[in-house]
């Protein structure tokens, strides 16, 4: 069991907690885990904003740094008006994703974001947001995101329905995205971890071996601390286009 | 701490000094560099999550109208076109964003023309 690249994925109940509507409630190891992002990143802020100094020491630089990148990145992707509107938001969803990804790239810890609901539930209210947004501010003119300007008349029938599919496939490809990457290389680690010990346990020349798949997996581990960022960032600056599409939808 | 400037004079020689070791002019959100392999999962998720939403669409329209097997048929081939044009609009925004060196080797031409 030890060796089987998929049980990092298992999701046990902690503690267990009575069905609602059918429901299972329990308070898993994946809850503990969002809650432990959640909390380790407000405990971070409040403790690197305490002194708000006007001169910042080294944590607030870092609190200020990651507070300047995602306003720069709204700004630049939706707007002053984006940034006055949705920034809390993509601030938000931002570091929840970065202090996932993170609290799992320690050994034995669970990574939330490597499970599809998660992502998806995000994705999902990314989608719904930018609808509702898009109706209430703009009304109709909202469904000319479906209705490109400049094509000619007899091509809507073809352009309007792939503008539609091509608009509801966004939460899919925005979930799947986060989701795959950190699954994937979170099960690449483990299979070129496990490398080790099987070829340790092989004796004689086999042992020898087992370097190349230790190398292996530190690389691979460097690999993946920036793919959890990279990861973090991309579904916040995606977050951001389909939110500048609600304000402006007429492209 | 034994500074005697007033903190005008000692801030603005901060800022002068941050801002020479920044590099004027230099943008602090330049986007990370995206790894190959992330693009080859951006590129397939945008082209798979459109097909797969357009089959499902379709068959929804089936399930209501009874018109098995037309909108799935319709609906996924609507879905690859609309893959295709997903894939399209990240490869613009790609190359909008890493824009070709103008002075990069062209590649050579074997059509005689």
């Amino acid at each position: 069991m030890s060796n089987d690249p998929i049980h990092q994925f298992h999701i046990a109940p902690l503690v267990e907690l009575p069905a609602i509507a059918g429901y299972d409630t329990s308070f898993t190891n994946a809850s503990l885990f969002m809650v432990a992002g959640v909390g380790a990143a407000a405990l971070f802020f409040n403790w690197a904003m305490k002194p708000a100094a006007l001169v910042p020491g080294r944590s607030q630089v870092v609190a200020e740094g990651a507070y300047n990148f995602i306003h720069g990145m709204v700004k630049d992707a939706a707007g002053e008006e984006g940034v006055k509107k949705f920034f809390p938001f993509v601030f938000t969803l931002f570091l929840f994703i970065f202090m996932a990804n993170m609290l799992g790239m320690f050994p034995y810890f669970f990574t939330t974001t490597s499970q599809i609901v998660v992502t998806a539930a995000m994705a999902m209210m990314v989608f719904l947001t930018v609808i509702v947004v898009g109706l209430v501010k703009n009304g109709a003119k909202f469904f000319k995101l479906f209705v490109p300007s400049g094509v000619p008349w007899p091509l809507y029938f073809i352009v309007t329905p792939i503008e539609i599919i091509s608009f509801f496939s966004r939460p899919l490809s925005h979930a799947v995205r986060l989701w795959a990457n950190i699954l994937a290389g979170h099960i690449l680690l483990k299979v070129f971890a496990s490398f080790v010990p099987m070829l340790l346990a092989a004796g004689g020349w086999f042992s020898a071996l087992s370097i190349l798949p230790l190398a292996m997996t530190v690389g691979l581990y460097g690999l993946e601390f920036l793919v959890a960022f990279l990861q973090a960032y991309v579904f916040a600056i995606l977050t951001c286009i389909y939110l500048n599409d609600a304000l402006h939808p007429g492209h | 701490m034994a500074d005697r400037k007033p903190p005008e004079d000692a801030l603005s020689n901060l800022r002068r000094r941050v801002d020479a070791a920044r590099g004027e002019g230099e943008t602090q959100n330049a986007p990370p560099p995206q790894s190959p392999a992330t693009l080859a999962l951006r590129f397939g998720g945008e082209f798979g999550a459109a097909v797969i939403v357009g089959a499902l669409l379709g068959y929804g329209a089936d399930y209501f109208l009874h018109s098995q097997p037309w909108g799935l048929i319709i609906g996924m081939g609507l879905g690859f076109a609309a893959g295709v044009v997903n894939v399209v609009r990240v490869a613009q925004s790609y190359s909008r964003a890493n824009p070709v060196d103008p002075k990069a080797p062209s590649i050579p031409d074997d059509e005689e023309d």
